[in-house]
């Protein structure tokens, strides 16, 4: 077995606290379930921190890929167990350390079969911290679809409004998204001719052809579009993001939607770039209509978590459109705003998670001046809205101008249209914040308590990373330009 | 030529003999038939797996290579399985359990020798013998109508396929005038346009078709299914599918010229996969759901055949042992939720999660490795079909068998709701499993990782008898 490790295995070892985690989840029996809370904040507690240190540790000056891990797995086939961790990765694997740990916090009060949630809950995430750094495309696949098969378990058991339906409808259309890249991905990997899975051999010029790359370009921008939230394919999403349980939605619409978004970037744009040029303009057209799409969907829904997941879309539209440009910029403003927007949007499933559960409904005529009888709890959700808003000072800010600046240097129209659609979202936004919060207050729930403590933490984390990365953008920035730049450079002209 | 090339065969004549001896001369005696059938079925798979590397052969008719002795060891493996489950051979007639063993035994032996056929002959005759072990082993469930009609069907359409597949050999050796396997090959390569020729070939390979439960020749497998006893349905399930797969491969290298055969192979792949799978989604009988997952599982194992390259005899090699674990997974189940050997509704299986976690846990692995879910070896053999089919730049197959797997995987989903999600609706006691069971069931879902996890180890011996094939 042929073992490389530059450094000690931190991406393995943040795989490993899941697996671990995973595990002991399993050998403790049901009933004690206090302690399965406990050892499942403590082991995403390790995993948080780990994937702090990769954040912190990342040499910037150098650049390129780092933290590498390979040991060679199918020889026949040249597949490689392959870690590795650049500018693209690290803002999405810290990512996932911060919602994996906050979505354990949420999660605290569950109380129905706590042992089957949390073990699934840990097989989900350590599929998406694989996803994040594997650099050989067959794991790459395996992690992606370790992580797809949980969500239908966690949404039909612990999930609400429809749960089979959008349980069924999420799993099968993220299996159709599959059924796209899987082909696509053997292609590529049989017609460079015995290169193997591994992606940066993979991308060296001349391995494909412009017309294979503008072939599987098609099949793999479909496939980890649809998890994306790409519109049209984005409708699994709403009904997937409202049927499942708060902390599935924080890491569903938090962390998975951007699997299909990486995806894009790493598999589709980094193996085929011509490719990418050349499907760029239809990119741009269908995050131009997501973008409005979600907007104006959103403007009718009655139900709080519809508005969020519908904002979802418009929002993810914005990294679509930023991937669209085939600029430096655009690519950066992408991954910030899919880091931003994850954390964001945690934010906002997990406080609608909470008024939820507390009040048993998520209508918004239903409810009605929560600020008086909530107000710390209340004050979750505005900031999570103002952030999604585009506000200067949260992390939203800054991705979403990155994005819209290039965006109206390629595409005017595109980068015209969503502003206005951010104006009109921000205007929405304002509209649900007014009737939830300020409105009338619903006499049924004046004796509610407020969001203890305990549960006030993982939001305060969110919120704390939002303002940091808000008023210290470089701090992301930086680590992403590191990747972006010298990948653009590299690019054919 | 020494015998001890056809050790394997030998040891199933001598099983065979020791429950024809039972049958005739003792009282029935459930316990003593089913012990004795285990003790002489674990040595049997030990039998066969020390003759992995002879080779050798009786003149022009039998060729024993790694090729066959690598399918003589799933067959073996096959029958020690389907023995293992046979504790509570409800389904059967106590006075009868003899005649089953026998039966089976008289069928594994037949496949084995079939498997290392090269000679028309001895592929009739041997597919002949285990044919008709196979339509009394059908029938044999006691009173059931279902398994008089499934018997019935079976024996008139495998004796209409039988009558297919004859003249198609008769054409063969028309044609050729040689019943050999590697003369017919050396003629069609030569005589490729011949029409006689290339008729000749496809009748013949209806009858392994059928087999196969390939569209449209899998007409009698749901009925088939549903009214055998469920250890029968096992391995009707399992082992004869292994040594369908072998007799096809061994056909494929035959036609590997014949563009028609190619395209025709195309065609069936892609019907059976679809046909199969859309089939699938309204059974309730969990028995005719697996059948109707045998057309389509038998549609991807066609695309490994029909790439005719050494990767794509290996992929179907490497998917065929998976699917024999798999599907006896599954089969287990059945066998353990049906009470008294009675067949299961997908639904059920409700509340199986609490009845038995350890069988709910192995369906659930059996499911995701037949829908091809990673990490499992499904997923792997999927996976080695495909690239096998893209290096012949079959993309649109790929793409359509990665449709179906999206189709079956709804309702292989649907069954593992059942088992998890579901509640019974009145309360149903837990499933006692003896402690084989449970250690059988264990190693079962675990090879089913390791092939996916490792498949270097399987795939490196599929690889090499896919060779030998060639050779």
């Amino acid at each position: 077995m042929n073992v490389s490790l530059a450094t000690f295995p931190f991406l393995s070892a943040t795989l490993l606290s899941c697996i671990v985690g995973l595990v002991t989840i399993l050998l403790i029996p049901g009933r004690r379930k206090d302690l399965i809370r406990w050892v499942s904040a403590c082991f995403s507690g390790i995993s948080l921190v780990l994937s702090i240190y990769l954040f912190a540790a990342y040499d910037r000056t150098q650049g390129g890929l780092q933290f590498v891990e390979k040991i060679t797995w199918v020889k026949s086939l040249g597949i490689q167990y392959f870690n590795a961790a650049d500018g693209f990765d690290l803002p999405l694997i810290l990512l996932t350390g911060i919602v994996h740990f906050t979505g354990v916090l949420s999660m605290w009060e569950l109380e129905r079969r706590v042992k089957e949630f949390f073990a699934l809950y840990f097989v989900l995430v350590t599929g998406v911290f694989g996803f994040f750094m594997s650099m050989d495309l067959f794991f790459l696949f395996v992690w992606y679809d370790v992580s797809l098969f949980p969500m239908y378990p966690l949404i039909v058991i612990w999930g609400s409004t429809r749960k089979e339906y959008g349980g069924m409808k999420l799993f099968l259309y993220l299996l159709f998204g599959s059924a796209l890249i899987l082909p696509a991905m053997i292609y590529l990997f049989v017609q460079s001719g015995g290169v193997g899975f591994d992606i940066p051999s993979l991308i060296q010029p001349g391995t494909f052809s412009p017309f294979q790359q503008k072939f599987a370009f098609l099949f793999l921008y479909l496939g980890f579009g649809i998890l994306a939230g790409v519109w049209p394919f984005h409708t699994w999403s709403p009904s997937g993001h409202v049927a499942a349980p708060t902390s599935v939605s924080m890491v569903h619409a938090g962390v998975l939607m951007k699997l299909g978004a990486f995806g894009v970037l790493r598999v589709a744009i980094f193996l085929c770039p011509l490719g990418w040029e050349y499907w760029a303009p239809w990119m741009a057209v269908l995050a131009t209509i997501g973008i409005i799409y979600g907007v104006l969907v959103g403007l009718v829904q009655k139900d709080l978590k519809f508005v969020v997941a519908y904002s979802s879309v418009s929002h993810m539209g914005i990294v679509g459109l930023g991937l669209a440009t085939v600029t430096a910029e655009g690519l950066s403003g992408a991954v910030f705003q899919m880091f931003a927007h994850g954390i964001m949007t945690a934010l906002l499933f997990s406080s609608v998670g909470y008024f939820h559960d507390r009040t048993d409904t998520k209508s918004i005529p239903e409810l009605g001046g929560m600020s008086r009888i909530m107000p710390v709890a209340s004050t979750y959700f505005i900031v999570g809205a103002l952030a999604g808003m585009g506000v200067p000072g949260f992390a939203n800010f800054w991705a979403e101008l990155t994005v819209i600046l290039s965006s109206l240097r390629v595409y005017p129209i595109s980068g015209v249209t969503a502003i206005l659609a951010l104006v009109v979202s921000a205007l929405f936004m304002l509209r649900v914040v007014q009737q939830t919060f300020y409105g009338a207050t619903n006499e049924r729930f004046a004796k509610l308590p407020d969001v203890t403590p305990g549960l006030g933490v993982p939001r305060i984390i969110l919120i704390a990373t939002l303002l940091l990365f808000g008023f210290f953008p470089s701090l992301m920035l930086d680590l992403i330009h590191a990747s972006v730049f010298p990948f653009m450079e590299g690019l054919p002209k | 030529m020494t015998w001890i090339i056809a050790a394997p065969e030998l040891y199933f004549l001598f099983t065979a003999a020791v429950f024809f001896t039972f049958a005739m001369i003792s009282r029935p005696n459930a316990k003593r038939d089913y012990i004795t059938a285990l003790v002489l079925a674990l040595p049997a798979v030990l039998v066969t797996l020390a003759c992995v590397k002879l080779h050798g052969g009786f003149s022009q008719f039998y060729r024993v290579d790694l090729f066959s002795q690598i399918f003589k060891v799933l067959l073996a493996m096959g029958f020690f399985l389907i023995v293992c489950i046979c504790l509570q051979l409800h389904g059967i007639r106590e006075e009868r359990h003899p005649e089953f063993y026998l039966l089976l035994s008289v069928c594994t032996l037949a496949m084995m020798v079939l498997v290392s056929s090269v000679d028309l002959l001895t592929i009739y005759v041997s597919l002949e013998l285990s044919s008709y072990s196979l339509y009394i082993l059908v029938a044999l469930r006691k009173g059931n109508g279902h398994s008089l009609e499934g018997g019935i069907k079976y024996f008139l359409m495998g004796a209409a396929v039988s009558a297919i597949m004859l003249f198609g050999m008769a054409l063969l050796y028309g044609a050729c005038g040689e019943t050999n396997v590697s003369a017919i090959a050396n003629a069609l390569s030569a005589d490729i346009a011949s029409p006689m020729l290339v008729i000749g070939l496809m009748l013949t390979l209806c009858g392994f078709f059928f087999k196969l439960a390939v569209f449209p020749f899998h007409f009698w497998a749901p009925g088939v299914y549903q009214g055998a006893a469920n250890q029968v349905t096992a391995y009707i399930a399992t082992a004869t599918k292994a040594a369908a797969v072998a007799l096809l491969l061994r056909f494929a290298t035959v036609g590997a010229e014949s563009v028609y055969l190619v395209h025709i192979l195309v065609a069936l792949a892609i019907a059976s996969m679809t046909l199969g799978n859309l089939a699938a989604i309204g059974q309730k009988d969990l028995k005719r759901l697996l059948a109707y997952s045998t057309v389509a599982q038998a549609g991807y194992i066609l695309i490994g055949i029909l790439c005719m390259s050494e990767s794509g005899f290996a992929a179907a090699i490497f998917y065929a042992a998976a699917y024999l674990m798999m599907n006896f997974i599954c089969f287990v189940v059945v066998v353990k939720v049906g009470e008294q050997g009675g067949n299961v509704l997908v639904s059920g299986l409700a509340g199986l999660h609490r009845r038995s976690p350890l069988l709910a846990v192995s369906i659930m692995a059996g499911v995701f490795s037949l829908g091809g879910l990673p990490p499992t070896a499904g997923f792997t053999g999927k996976f080695l079909v495909f690239t096998a089919a893209m290096e012949k730049g079959y993309f649109y197959l790929v793409l359509i068998g990665m449709l179906n797997v999206l189709v079956s995987l709804y309702y292989y989903v649907l069954v593992v709701k059942a088992a998890y999600f579901l509640d019974p609706e009145e309360p149903l006691p837990a499933i006692e499993l003896s402690f084989p069971t449970k250690l059988l069931l264990v190693a079962i879902v675990i090879s089913l990782l390791v092939g996916g996890m490792y498949p270097d180890i399987f795939y490196g011996p599929a690889l090499a008898a896919a060779r030998a094939l060639a050779g």
